[in-house]
């Protein structure tokens, strides 16, 4: 999942590899640092994940020798779109959330189907638990169903990372293939930490 | 045979759609469910109450096929009433819980497509929630219980809204804020809502306003 | 024996044992019987500005075109056989159009005069398959003028596919004379009307006939309107102010 604030971006991801019951793996990393503005994280067939992200680093990496320049976080959500989309007809079964700041310096989220359809969001839940996530974060920051409509979120830093955190401690207890540990990335305009915490096992 | 029994009882219960969500408070148990009446992605009404009184300690909400919702509330009811004829008391939750598990089961080569959630209070004023399967398998929980298209949405956010103790009005806001945000990721269920409250006092009935797609 | 350079100008991929590839030679001297331009960087913007041959009474001149767009952010003018940089300035477009495709933003003047720069060389047999365009070196040099996040920028690009960054520069038949004025009338701190002055003063100085509205064609690029082609009204404007 991921979500933008106002001048920072959280993205965040389960370290579980799950194959129907079975855990593969309890540290699989689904979340990568493409830049020191933007973070990817990836779920859906672990294998296409670290390829499509191997690929995207390739092609930030010429990108940076033919203009001399570290991409934009705008330039690589367009070009994951594009790269989703040249495979249309046998696509890369990932679904990612990439997660960054724009040239404006704003947060920014931007959210993929497999197939390369984009959109510019506020806030990201993708993968298994997706659904139970996406109604938490519409209440929470959406600030949804609220019966004062003028209301506005300050989302501050401290805030975002508290209902992330709260979110996958939910998810984890209903979802079997999420657990284990949270990777939390936040970017901030000087950079990007990576702060990780225990889940719950089962 | 089987692939075709499990399609059919999956389709059946996600013909109509529908979102049902109980809750346990503190001496209270709160009972919510949307109010759409679609055929698959098309809405026919908006005033489809998918929660049915039995008595003034228990109700029931049913999501699932919704001439099933319909059939089984009707058989329920009467059975209730029978038995308040018969016994002269109202039925307890917990009973009606084993009442409604039987009869679905009743129906096991050929179920009603309906997923129940009960909520009530029993003879001591003790909160009691608990779902079913659609032949009977009951869940206990004592936190809140959920079922329909919406089930997933529900469980997501229903573990982040829960804590216990809370009181009529708090646990008038979290089942409403849990069920509304819920099914507006949910297609098939939404339109309105209709929240019921059960105090041993009394009964608060809430009708709330939604996003009308 | 070697004493001409006849032995050596003829295959486009033969070096002279001085080290010389003598058709680029060649196609660098075509373009200095070219029609002058002259580009002139701002800080506000980027001046373009080309003569026009009307060699007859009868000819159209609006059918000369030497200033191209090659995207909203970047303009080009040419000197030597124009129908060269056709093929260039479809490449470049290509080029400018894909970018922006695949990385939803505008591209560097940079990246795309190397892109221009890439055709240069693809003259002769094509190494490793790499299928080749032309049989001859382009006999074109191109001024290109855009703004992107780094301001301003006008870049040469001539036949060998070299390309260098000026503040101001002349190409074509009046490039040296032009070139000298350019220099003794270039500062920093020229404003975008001071740059559209001194383009036509220039070009004034070294063309034939008279300047008018018809004979020099004049663009502007800037960071907010972007590319932008003077009209014949706005030429005489400035062509009044001389």
């Amino acid at each position: 999942m991921a979500l933008a604030g106002e001048d920072f971006c959280i993205v965040a991801a389960d370290t579980r590899q799950s194959d129907g019951y079975h855990i593969n793996c309890r540290y699989a990393p689904k979340a990568h640092q493409l830049s020191d503005k933007t973070v990817i994280g990836t779920s859906g067939f672990y294998a296409d994940g670290l390829n499509f992200v191997k690929k995207i680093k390739q092609r930030m990496e010429w990108y940076f020798h033919q203009h001399d320049k570290t991409m934009s976080t705008t330039a690589i959500a367009q070009l994951i779109s594009i790269m989703l989309y040249q495979k249309r007809f046998f696509p890369y079964y990932v679904f990612c959330v990439i997660g960054g700041i724009d040239e404006n310096g704003k947060g920014c989220v931007y959210s993929y189907d497999s197939v390369g359809n984009a959109e510019r969001v506020q806030y990201q839940a993708a993968g298994s638990g997706n659904e139970l996530l996406q109604p938490f974060l519409d209440s929470q920051i959406g600030l949804k169903n609220r019966s004062n409509e003028n209301e506005t979120l300050n989302l501050t830093e401290e805030m975002a990372i508290k209902i992330v955190k709260d979110a996958f401690s939910s998810v984890t207890e209903r979802d079997i293939h999420t657990g284990d540990c949270v990777e939390i990335y936040i970017i901030r305009k000087d950079g990007v930490e990576c702060q990780k915490y225990p889940l719950k096992r089962d | 045979m089987i692939t075709f029994f499990l399609v059919l009882l999956q389709s059946g219960n996600e013909y109509n759609g529908g979102a049902v969500v109980a809750m346990v408070g503190k001496d209270c148990v709160a009972i919510a469910s949307d109010k759409r009446f679609g055929l698959e992605l098309l809405t026919l009404a908006t005033d489809f109450e998918k929660i049915f009184k039995m008595n003034d300690k228990c109700y029931i909400g049913l999501a699932g096929l919704a001439t099933d919702v319909q059939t089984l509330s009707e058989e329920l009811k009467l059975k209730c009433d029978l038995y308040k004829l018969r016994e002269e008391r109202e039925i307890t939750p917990k009973k009606f819980a084993h009442l409604v598990s039987s009869t679905l089961y009743d129906h096991r080569w050929g179920p009603y497509f309906c997923e129940p959630c009960i909520a009530g209070l029993d003879e001591n004023n003790k909160p009691f929630i608990c779902s079913t399967d659609l032949i009977g398998c009951i869940n206990f929980a004592k936190d809140f219980v959920v079922c329909g298209t919406t089930a997933r949405e529900l469980y997501g956010i229903c573990e982040s809204f829960w804590e216990p103790d809370l009181g009529p009005e708090e646990l008038f806001e979290v089942i409403s804020q849990s069920l509304l945000n819920a099914f507006d990721r949910d297609s098939k269920s939404g339109w309105g809502a209709v929240v019921h409250i059960i105090t041993p006092e009394k009964i608060i009935t809430r009708h709330l306003k939604t996003r009308q797609d | 024996m070697f004493l001409t350079r006849s032995e050596y100008d003829r295959g486009v991929n033969t070096f002279s044992p001085e080290g010389r590839l003598f058709q680029v030679e060649y196609a660098i001297e075509a373009i200095k019987m070219g029609s002058t331009a002259i580009g002139i960087q701002t800080s506000e913007g980027v001046i373009l500005a080309v003569e026009k041959r009307i060699t007859s009474t009868l000819l159209e001149p609006s059918s000369i075109e030497k200033i191209l767009e090659i995207d909203s952010h970047v303009g080009c003018a040419m000197s030597g056989l124009n129908a060269d940089a056709r093929t260039m300035i479809d490449h470049a477009r290509v080029q400018a159009q894909n970018h922006t495709f695949v990385y939803d933003e505008p591209i560097k003047i940079e990246s795309i005069t190397q892109a221009i720069c890439d055709l240069a060389l693809r003259f002769g047999e094509g190494a490793q398959g790499e299928e080749s365009i032309m049989s001859r070196p382009f006999g074109v040099a191109l001024l290109i003028a855009g703004c992107d996040e780094n301001g301003p920028q006008l870049f040469h690009a001539d036949p060998s596919g070299t390309f260098t960054k000026y503040q101001a520069k002349a190409i074509g038949s009046g490039s040296e004379g032009a070139q000298t004025e350019l220099q003794e009338n270039y500062h920093k701190s020229l404003t975008l009307k001071e740059a559209e002055t001194l383009s036509l003063k220039v070009l004034k100085q070294v063309m034939e006939e008279k300047v008018n509205s018809v004979n020099v064609q004049l663009c502007s690029v800037t960071p907010n309107e972007g590319f932008h082609i003077y009209s014949e009204e706005e030429v005489n404007e400035i062509i009044n102010t001389l």
